[in-house]
């Protein structure tokens, strides 16, 4: 009980000197490869070896990168030359803008890729951003106060970490069909706002990097809670909140089976929804458009994904783990 | 996710308190309950009301002539007895028996390779293989599908091209191996980053006792690291245990493109898709999603005591 925690010790220190900002998860930097690591002649390697073993790594590469590559070939062909023409090669006419420019029609009447994406969007925003507040003020509040039912509540909502995302959705909808959410955006946007796992990451987060003696010394000055939770532990809570807000944020981007479901009206789909109607009637109706659609369409998805994955990695890295077993 | 680090958490909350302070802490204590009240009206309303509710509905029928009486345990027999329910668990039990051994062993054998530093590039590898984790399923699956498709496909040149004809990655017997390969493709860099830091994590001096016993560098492998990350390994296995038996969105792209080689109860959740959404049987699509609830929420449990038995908290 009451061990020492990280909080203690920095109280140990003075209350003047700053509290530590990170916890262990978030404060760890990026490996450092060739610091830590033993040369590799000391296990006695020949090398060949290296050479080797970074030719199999560049086959994998290969294989990683295969399909991102063809979708940015062929998002540069007309249909006829996505049929006809080797697939890993470039073919005339180079059709890239007069594709892009068909992101912005209502290319067979069944919805215009635009507007998907401001959807996917918005509600990403919406319920990212309402996962990432509901979860800040519940972590915290599970964290700093023990109210009666405190620790049971918390036990509740961990348990609702082992419920799986097929299992809610389905209920979901038959919930919706009694209180008219079907074919509303709040119907997607609500239930993406909760997020057991966020309030706990938010929970332990807090219990490391915003001191109890802070509280109880602003509290001693006559500070409200609200006020104490605003000005005093929301700034210490920003790198936790990043990374719950970037997990919600995916988690409501690659959503797929909940819009599929609830959204029958078009105008209101997010892009999985989208693209995946597309691409069934690509095959199905012979459309001329359809294919070019379907491939810059897919390009254009995930070329803002990687380059937010690739930026952020620092905050993503540290929840990783738990985000996988709220999805 | 560590249990112990939740019993830790737990643990701090209550604190030991003189009873002079008590009441005064109670009742600030208390205020904490304002913060909590907005996530756990959202929790109430969209997880366990639509929980209970599929529950409530999975001990119903509804007939057009009739409406809807209760039938108490009626259309769980009907699930536990459903040939199409059933046929769905086992395909996806096949395709979990060869999926995540292939998956996991790819990963550790990369994760190895850059834990010891035996290729070169190896940040700009780790980096280049976990970008599919960035790619949303249906835009891997629908992508996936093109480079497969019989007419235009790629790999079906590819294929003619060094003299194997005729071949259909769409065909019944080759889709579950298709969809492996997706699958493979999408999460192979995430496993690998775990099993990375994990690996990361494995005591220096540990593997240096063993160079100057001259161990040679498969037995180092084999019988000091991969000991020593078994918990993540095993945190693996039941997270893409989980996984599988949630499938749904790859073989429903699949579907889209050839209808012929997804049936309507491929896996489990495109069962419940097709009962609720296809033929309008709430009650029996209810009680099949409260059965593969439970079924994963045991798994989950049942990991969670596995790992605590061994000792392998975290």
């Amino acid at each position: 009980m009451n061990a020492t925690t990280a909080v203690d010790r920095a109280a140990a220190r003075g209350s003047d000197e700053a509290p530590p900002r990170r916890s262990r998860w978030l404060r760890r930097k990026p490996e450092d490869p060739g610091n830590d690591v033993i040369p590799i002649e000391m296990y006695g390697l020949k090398r060949g070896t290296t050479t080797f073993l970074t030719l199999v790594c560049a086959l994998f590469a290969i294989f990683t990168l295969i399909p991102i590559a063809w979708v940015m070939i062929n998002s540069t062909k007309t249909q006829a030359n996505i049929f006809e023409t080797f697939g890993f090669w470039f073919a005339r006419p180079f059709s890239l803008f007069h594709n892009f420019s068909l992101l912005f029609q209502n290319v067979d009447g069944y919805g215009t890729y635009i507007q998907w994406m401001g959807n996917t969007a918005l509600y990403a925003l919406l319920g990212g951003g309402g996962a990432t507040a509901l979860a800040a003020f519940a972590g915290y509040g599970f964290a700093r106060f023990s109210f009666r039912g405190s620790r049971i509540l918390f036990y509740f909502v961990i348990a609702a970490l082992l419920v799986p995302i097929t299992a809610i959705t389905l209920p979901l909808y038959l919930v919706y069909a009694k209180v008219h959410l079907i074919n509303s955006i709040w119907g997607m946007v609500l239930p993406s706002m909760v997020s057991p796992v966020g309030v706990y990451l938010m929970r332990v987060y807090v219990e490391v990097s915003v001191p109890r003696e802070l509280i109880d010394a602003a509290r001693l000055d006559g500070a409200g809670e609200l006020r104490i939770f605003f000005r005093l532990a929301l700034p210490l809570m920003v790198p936790g909140l990043m990374t719950v807000l970037l997990l919600s944020i995916v988690g409501v981007w690659n959503n797929y089976f909940l819009p599929l479901i609830i959204f029958s009206q078009n105008r209101l789909y997010p892009l999985t929804v989208g693209l995946g109607l597309w691409a069934q009637r690509a095959q199905n109706s012979g459309n001329a458009e359809l294919f070019p659609l379907v491939v810059i369409g897919g390009l254009v998805t995930i070329i803002p994904l990687i380059a937010l994955f690739l930026v952020l990695q620092r905050y993503w890295r540290s929840g990783l783990l738990l985000g996988s077993i709220a999805n | 996710m560590s249990s112990t680090a939740i019993r830790a958490t737990a643990a701090r909350t209550a604190r030991p308190r003189g009873p002079r302070q008590s009441a005064w802490i109670h009742r600030r204590d208390r205020r904490g309950l304002w913060f909590v009240i907005p996530f756990l009206v959202a929790f109430l309303l969209f997880m366990i009301a639509p929980l209970g509710y599929a529950i409530y509905t999975s001990l119903y029928t509804t007939r057009i002539i009739g409406g809807t009486t209760f039938s108490g345990a009626a259309n769980y027999t009907a699930t536990l007895q459903s040939a199409d329910f059933w046929s769905g668990v086992v395909r996806v039990a096949i395709y979990a028996a060869f999926q995540i051994p292939i998956m996991l062993a790819i990963a550790f054998f990369f994760a190895t390779i850059f834990d010891l530093g035996v290729a070169k590039w190896g940040t700009l590898f780790r980096t280049i293989f976990f970008v599919p984790f960035a790619v949303p399923a249906v835009v891997g699956a629908v992508m996936w599908s093109f480079l497969l498709e019989p007419q235009f496909g790629p790999f079906v040149h590819i294929a003619n091209a060094v003299g194997v004809h005729n071949v259909d990655f769409f065909s019944s017997t080759l889709m579950l191996p298709s969809i492996v390969v997706i699958v493979i493709w999408e999460w192979t860099g995430y496993n690998m980053v775990i099993l990375y830091t994990a690996l990361k994590s494995v005591p220096r001096d540990v593997v240096e006792a063993a160079i100057l016993d001259d161990t040679p560098l498969w037995k180092i492998i084999l019988r000091v690291k991969l000991p020593m990350v078994r918990p993540a390994i095993v945190l693996l296995i039941f997270l893409n245990l989980i996984g599988a038996l949630q499938l749904f969105t790859e073989p429903l792209i699949l579907y889209y493109f050839q209808p012929q080689a997804i049936s309507v109860n491929y896996t489990p959740a495109i069962y419940i898709y097709w009962t609720a959404i296809g033929d309008g049987e709430y009650n029996l699509a209810a009680a099949a999603a409260v059965v593969l609830g439970l079924v994963i929420v045991v798994i989950s449990v049942g990991s969670l005591a596995f790992r605590r038995r061994r000792g392998e908290l975290g």
